[in-house]
């Protein structure tokens, strides 16, 4: 009898597993394997390479388009998160009082704009910010009842401001909502502790709230850093598919896709897909870190 | 437990756990039923017909009664063609992952001239079009073809596509404001004489803070406008064996002399939006006199631009130095067959007979202001007719006359990057005169010579990432 | 929380503000919804609507569907459909995929186990750019470009699902109740349908609609992986659309609402899970 159940429960456990492992096999391992070997190739499609060892690595390092795609995604990355993080933390603050009437309407206002996707999000903001005709700029010229702010050339000149402006649009409630579920956690008798001692609300907020969001905080900046390093859809769109003038907008993982699918070349698109693994890995790593430190000191 | 009754207890525990799923789960299952049915129906097996993909609605509107047309004519076993329109870029995607991943596309497609490097990119013998050389001389087409519209569509000597257009440039502007300012505008054989004629009109007599007028309608962003002046002005950005010659004097003081147009606290040519409704609000309120017009800017003007019509007249333009060319050429499309076709025959018939027939180059300049690359074709009344658009003149006729002096282009897969770089060097340019309070010509023209040596270097690095093309640069 | 009474004041001022980034995050779409009304002709009359002598100074007849009719013409239904098609699938057969190798991962016992989990969980850090290209290479060597189960096989198997299902498995299935199914003589298929789907239904409905949003969302796969004009979703053919049309801003604005209107309606029904869907980190970037 107990036999017959553990043979049972193996086999429903390795009939259960099997889907996953084959794709996982087929969709994660392997690409991962190849995509060591493609960086060691030129190719023009999957089916024309040319072995060129560690050339392109070599070239990778001497490009300065790459560079500027890792200087762009990386002031996307650090301009949308210093301005999104206090702007989150501020609305989460605010949303937090039980007084506040109307609470639940403004948490899904400001969630709303997450569930478009970036590719529809790239056109309207395509449209948006246009010159003269776009939203922006009329808003801004009735505004302030100045017709040469209609000039304003966002999506040429100052495509990473633009960039920057679009993702507060986007995830400023998202991540509001972590910080929301965060300030659950804060410890009410501490509060009432620092009231009976006459701290002021910035007291407060410096001594009881900041430490207790801290974990949150730290979670939410290395989760948009890894997401933003990915940039993609907004300014390949944004911009029909190029990089702008001077490459001012271009992204790595841009940069990624025009080696790989529209030049042919899958090598090179590995080298600098592993470029920005190296970069992420290194994050997630800083995370795993900064959790182990956290339960640590517990 | 016997099978069956074992069965219908796995059913019903399956339906009792459904039970407890919530709305999202059964709002998302029903949508997975319903459109997975859906699709089912629709299931599409691959078109036997023949495909041929165009980016432009006017080619669609062309060519649509133009090929029904050859199909009654024809009999047995021609296939059907379907017509699809798609934008520049998805043609450009779709026959790149196409021709990248071995799948099929369509049999006939229009590609345009900014994307046409990249199918060429690869080894010569890799790429995707039908080398058309052979069949292009064996039927005399190639000695009647425009000799310099064939130069974007070949690499080494062999053609990839039929040009479909020669994209011939003349100086549009507003004659109504010339001719009442008493200026008359064709004594600019020169770009220097050009200005001069304008300069008095450039007052700002509505004191809005901005000349009233701006001779030229050309910025330092507009990238296309910067090749066709480097073109006209005789500029190589690669040379017959495809090295990059961006760094050279020529072209140092050819771009030197455009930034010169738009830099400072006065400049000569001033930023309008090529085809946005604010530019056209632009165009009719007199912004700029002139513009540079490639024959198919007319018809985007007559559909888009009415305000001018009757206002506008055309000359050669104004050459860098006198005795210098006179036109340029911006833009161009060529029809490419793909080597997955299954049926060559049928697809070169069709392209040829829809890139020279009479009826169709004569629907081409009727419609959109084309003049055919055909030179056989050149003496057609219908490029003789007076144009109301442009006070009656002939401009057919005066774009046919420029034709044959176009400049020739490069089919190098670096070129649309090459533009690029150069258009990146003016802005750089520029923003050096903004720190600037004075500068002479010859620190300008020092700043574009490193600027060029910049976009030298950075042209020469991406192609030394190439081994298949065989370039070696220096 | 205790805090100090806030005067009237500074709370109208709260409300002042709230009321004010509202409008900054809901403006663009008043006027991507209005715009999608207009004519070409009447795109640039009014910021919103085209100025009139109807109600409110406001041109009401001149307002129209047919931006949305053209959509249907031009064959942007059948997007939308490939659209549904795609991201229900790929939630339903990654969540039941994902849900049934994470309760097996936390609860069963055999040889490899602890290997399995610590690739699964290792893999979490791979990004999936890295992938893109030899994915693509992969798929040409299946013969699955342009296919859509080329699209949708490599959506199945989600480690990051596995870790979802495996921590709520371990969180809220006890040991005790699979034991005491298992003596009342339930298969094991059956206590995984009856015993613990039932206990993680909050993590199915959240994880189902994060995947139907990511792919409902996706514009690189599709992108890379499909061909063919017919098969493709709403991401791409909006974003090919913006190429022939550029000019004909309705008709953008319209092809926006369709691709957005039906995640924005689902969100209404089920903003709950939605929202703890979203905040359990997947769908970012």
């Amino acid at each position: 009898m107990m036999n017959r159940l553990s043979t049972n429960k193996t086999v429903f456990a390795w009939a259960a597993l099997t889907p996953f492992i084959l794709l996982f096999a087929f969709f994660m391992v392997y690409p991962l394997i190849q995509s060591a070997f493609l960086a060691l190739n030129q190719t023009y499609g999957p089916d024309t390479r040319l072995f060129v060892g560690t050339k392109n690595f070599e070239l990778l390092i001497e490009d300065p388009v790459f560079w500027t795609a890792i200087k762009n995604t990386l002031i996307y990355s650090l301009g949308s998160l210093f301005i999104q993080l206090p702007l989150a933390f501020g609305l989460a603050l605010v949303l937090n009082s039980r007084r506040l009437k109307g609470r639940s309407i403004y948490r899904l206002i400001f969630f709303s704009p997450q569930l478009m996707g970036l590719a529809f999000v790239a056109v309207l903001g395509a449209l948006a910010f246009e010159k003269r005709a776009g939203l922006v700029n009329r808003t801004l010229a009735w505004m302030m009842q100045d017709a040469a702010l209609l000039e304003i050339d966002w999506l040429q000149e100052y495509i990473m401001s633009t960039l920057i402006l679009i993702s507060l649009w986007l995830y400023v409630g998202f991540n509001m909502i972590y910080f929301l579920a965060a300030l659950q956690n804060v410890n009410n008798s501490l509060l009432e502790a620092a009231e009976i001692d006459g701290a002021g609300p910035l007291s407060k907020l410096r001594h009881v709230i900041i430490p207790s969001v801290r974990p949150v905080a730290t979670f939410v900046v290395l989760l948009s850093m890894i997401g933003s390093l990915q940039l993609f859809e907004l300014p390949y769109i944004l911009l029909n598919g190029n990089g702008g003038p001077n490459n001012k907008g271009l992204t790595i993982v841009m940069y990624l896709y025009q080696n790989g699918f529209e030049l042919g070349d899958l090598g090179y698109a590995s080298a600098v897909g592993w470029a920005l693994a190296l970069m992420l890995i290194l994050l997630a790593l800083i995370q795993i870190r900064m959790v182990r430190k956290e339960e640590a000191s517990r | 437990m016997d099978p069956s009754s074992r069965m219908r207890h796995a059913c019903s525990l399956a339906l009792l756990s459904l039970k407890h799923l919530s709305l999202g789960v059964w709002i998302i299952v029903t949508l997975f039923a319903i459109s997975g049915l859906i699709l089912l129906t629709k299931s599409d097996r691959p078109s036997e017909n023949l495909q041929m993909w165009v980016f432009s609605p006017e080619h669609r509107a062309m060519y649509a009664p133009m090929i029904e047309e050859l199909q009654d004519r024809t009999e047995g076993d021609e296939k059907p063609i379907d017509l699809s329109l798609l934008s520049r870029e998805a043609i450009k995607n779709r026959t790149m992952s196409g021709f990248l991943g071995g799948l099929p596309t369509a049999d006939l497609i229009e590609i345009e001239r900014a994307y046409i490097g990249q199918f060429f990119q690869g080894p010569q013998e890799a790429i995707g079009f039908h080398d058309l050389t052979d069949r292009l001389k064996a039927e005399g087409l190639y000695d009647q073809i425009n000799a310099p519209s064939l130069s974007p569509w070949s690499v080494n000597g062999r053609t990839y596509g039929l040009p479909h257009d020669v994209h011939p440039v003349m100086l549009a502007y507003r004659a109504d404001l010339t001719e009442s300012a008493g200026i008359d505008l064709t004594q600019a054989t020169t770009w220097d004489k050009f200005f001069e004629l304008l300069k008095p009109m450039m007052t700002d007599k509505d004191s809005d803070g901005r000349p009233d007028h701006y001779p030229l309608s050309m910025w330092i962003t507009q990238q296309d406008n910067i090749e066709l002046l480097m073109l006209q002005g005789g500029a190589q950005l690669f040379d017959t064996q495809g090295i990059p010659t961006i760094n050279t004097e020529t072209n140092a003081q050819l771009l030197a002399e455009i930034i010169s147009w738009c830099a400072g606290p006065n400049p000569l040519g001033t930023d309008i939006d090529e085809f946005t409704a604010a530019g056209h609000k632009s165009r009719v309120d007199g912004d700029a006199i002139a513009y540079l017009c490639p024959d198919w800017m007319c018809s985007i003007w007559k559909m888009h631009v009415p305000g001018i019509a009757g206002k506008m007249k055309v000359m050669p333009l104004p050459a860098f130095t006198e005795g210098g060319r006179r036109t340029s050429v911006r833009g161009g499309t060529m029809l490419g067959i793909p080597k997955t076709t299954q049926a060559f025959g049928q697809s070169w018939e069709t392209a040829v007979e829809l890139y020279t027939a009479p009826e169709i180059a004569r629907e081409l300049y009727r419609m959109v202001d084309i003049i055919s690359p055909i030179r056989s074709l050149w003496d057609d009344p219908v490029y003789a007719e007076p144009d109301p658009f442009f006070m009656n003149q002939q401009k057919g006729l005066m774009f046919i006359e420029l034709a044959p002096d176009i400049p020739i282009r490069s089919s190098s897969p670096y070129n649309y990057n090459a533009v690029l770089e150069i258009r990146d060097s003016a802005l750089n340019v520029m923003e050096w005169t903004k720190n600037q309070s004075d500068w002479t010509d010859d620190q300008l023209l020092e700043q574009v010579r490193s600027q060029l040596e910049r976009a030298q270097g950075a042209i020469e690095r991406q192609m030394s990432r190439n081994a298949f093309t065989g370039v070696e640069s220096k | 929380m205790s805090v100090a009474r806030p005067s009237k004041l500074s709370r109208s001022i709260t409300h002042f503000v709230l009321i004010v980034l509202a409008i900054v995050v809901l403006l663009p779409y008043a006027w991507l919804l209005v715009a999608s009304l207009k004519s070409r002709e009447d795109f640039f009359s009014g910021m919103f609507f085209p100025p009139g002598d109807g109600f409110l100074g406001i041109s009401w007849e001149s307002l129209t569907l047919s931006n949305y009719t053209a959509l249907m013409e031009m064959g942007f239904g059948r997007a939308a459909i490939n659209s549904v098609f795609y991201a229900s699938t790929s939630a339903v057969f990654a969540t039941f995929i994902c849900a049934a190798t994470g309760y097996v991962l936390a609860k069963s016992k055999f040889r490899g186990r602890a290997f399995m989990t610590l690739v699964v969980l290792g893999s979490l850090i791979v990004p999936p750019t890295l992938l893109i290209a030899p994915s693509y290479e992969l798929l040409f060597h299946l013969g699955l470009l342009d296919s859509v189960w080329g699209l949708l096989l490599p959506t199945f198997a989600p480690a990051f699902g596995v870790f979802l299902f495996r921590q709520a498995v371990q969180q809220s299935v006890p040991d005790e109740l699979i034991e005491a199914a298992r003596i009342d003589g339930c298969s094991e298929a059956g206590i995984f349908m009856v015993i613990v789907l039932p206990l993680i239904r909050p993590m199915i409905g959240a994880f189902l609609l994060i995947t139907f949003l990511g792919m409902w969302n996706n514009f690189i796969s599709p992108q890379i992986v499909l061909q063919t004009s017919s098969k493709q979703p709403l991401s791409v053919a909006i974003s090919q659309l913006r190429g022939v049309y550029r000019t004909d801003y309705g008709l953008l604005m319209a092809a926006t609402v369709v691709s957005v209107a039906p995640v924005a309606v689902l969100f209404l029904v089920l903003q709950k899970q939605f929202i703890s869907g979203l905040t359990s980190g997947a769908v970012k970037g």
